[in-house]
């Protein structure tokens, strides 16, 4: 049986899947599209469906709150799918995807849906009975609750990155090897991880566990760590401390601040123990370097967006109802 | 504004133009002055900006290396934040409103009155000890 992948990517993180420019306004804090350490976690989705032999995946979006495109991945079934995996990218959760077919198969529910404790992982197993069905019936969602279906549970690690708390949870998780997420870099000395390009001053204290990621500049004087992620592209200026907490890439830190338990992206900052979020701008505390998305490096997928991806992925767009945007990645 | 010992001084936050020069003066002068603590209250100002917390810079500095005690009241826990960013919540204490800044140097009293206790005893038994 043909089995298919559709990661769906919330929309506020479409613009930046689909390397359309993403304005600082649109820009999410919490999106699972701004790296972790490095790392991309659609990337690690991706090759969990690499390791289960699909030789590609659509990517397409839809709101936080808004049901699955059931019509549109119907007509994914049209195209000789018989079964559809669909990953909602809000979580970083490391499934054996194949046990998640193979308990599929044995429940022989028309949908599977993946739970760990905390509830839905956003990952589903649908059969083309269900898929058939969605398309019949165009706005009943094709996921929504159903009496007498067995979920998947799934007990190994999962994290939902939708807060600021969430992530900086992943971030030392993946520092002290509590899950296989690592930090993209080297690792310098025991639990300290650089990217490429970086330059640190040589008065700078680095504690572990800490990553610093490609082409930050930490001037002299400054503390990075514990706990700590500074994003590629950051300037983090003389004597700031940056403990537990993380910096978003692209941001500037000024002089002699002391970021503890805190996400700062640009000039955003969010106070991970009281919630407060407070705006560095006004206080020239922090801001978002300019010019830098030019030196950004692209996510890796657009890489593997041929021209016959997209091409046939607006022909698969023109054939659907709905004006979302879909992209076939191979891999 | 003088309230039991304490002197409490509005902030001239920048957000409000009117007069802010001479209420700066006057913060820092009274701070120079006062040898009783000292309130600043900028619980009405709104996101603090860079004058602003140089500003309450020069306030920490007007009070450095004398007795006098500065207390600040943030008013909202963004200002708290950017005070903690800034560090400046390291030198100064902060609080939420002048009602708890008015409380503090009395629990500051009283605990150290309770620190001072175990050390008296402690004294004691030392001193017994040593007469032993």
């Amino acid at each position: 049986m043909e089995l298919g992948a559709v990661v769906v990517v919330p929309a506020r993180d479409e613009a930046q899947t689909l390397g359309l420019a993403a304005r600082e306004s649109q820009r999410s804090r919490y999106s699972s599209r701004v790296p972790i350490l490095g790392n991309d976690v659609l990337h690690s989705w991706m090759d969990l469906v690499r390791k289960l032999g699909v030789g590609s995946l659509w990517l397409t979006s839809c709101s936080s709150d808004e049901g699955l495109p059931c019509s549109e991945l119907a007509g994914l079934a049209r195209q000789g799918l018989d079964r559809l995996l669909v990953i909602k990218l809000k979580s970083y959760a490391e499934m054996d995807l194949a046990d998640l077919v193979r308990f599929h198969c044995e429940s022989r529910n028309p949908v599977t849906e993946a739970q760990d404790a905390r509830g839905h992982l956003g990952v589903w197993l649908l059969d083309h009975l269900a898929l058939h069905a969605a398309g019949e019936r165009y706005k009943v969602s094709c996921t929504s609750p159903g009496s007498g279906r067995l979920p998947y549970q799934f007990r190994g690690y999962a994290k939902r990155i939708l807060s600021a708390r969430e992530r900086q949870e992943l971030v030392g998780d993946a520092l002290t090897k509590a899950c296989a997420m690592r930090p993209v870099g080297t690792e310098i000395r025991k639990q300290v991880w650089v990217g490429e390009g970086v330059k640190l001053a040589a008065s700078v204290r680095v504690i572990g566990p800490t990553y610093i990621g490609d082409r930050a500049v930490v001037r002299a004087g400054a503390t990075i760590g514990p706990f700590a992620s500074v994003e590629h592209d950051c300037v983090v200026d003389c004597g700031t401390t940056v403990e537990r907490a993380t910096v978003l890439p692209d941001t500037y830190l000024a002089p002699g601040l002391l970021i503890r338990h805190q996400l700062v992206d640009g000039g955003y900052l969010e106070d991970l123990r009281w919630g407060a979020v407070a705006d560095l701008h006004p206080a020239a505390l922090g801001s978002r370097i300019q010019g830098s998305e030019s030196r950004r490096r692209p996510f890796r997928e657009t890489d593997v967006f041929s021209e016959a991806d997209s091409a046939s992925a607006l022909d698969f767009a023109r054939s659907s109802t709905a004006s979302r945007s879909w992209l076939q990645v191979k891999l | 504004m003088k309230a039991s010992g304490e002197t409490i001084l509005p902030f001239p936050c920048s957000s409000r133009s009117g007069g802010r020069g001479a209420l700066r003066k006057d913060l820092l002068r009274s701070l120079r002055a006062s040898a009783s603590p000292v309130i600043v209250d900028f619980s009405h100002c709104g996101i603090l900006n860079q004058d602003d917390v140089d500003l309450l810079l020069e306030c920490v500095a007007q009070v450095a290396g004398r007795d006098t005690q500065v207390l600040f009241v943030a008013g909202s826990r963004v200002n708290r934040v950017l005070l903690e960013v800034t560090r400046i919540s390291s030198l100064v204490p902060v609080f939420n409103s002048v009602e708890e800044a008015l409380a503090y140097p009395q629990t500051a009293i009283a605990s150290n009155a309770e620190d001072l206790r175990p050390s008296q005893s402690q004294n004691q038994s030392q001193n017994s000890g040593a007469r032993k």
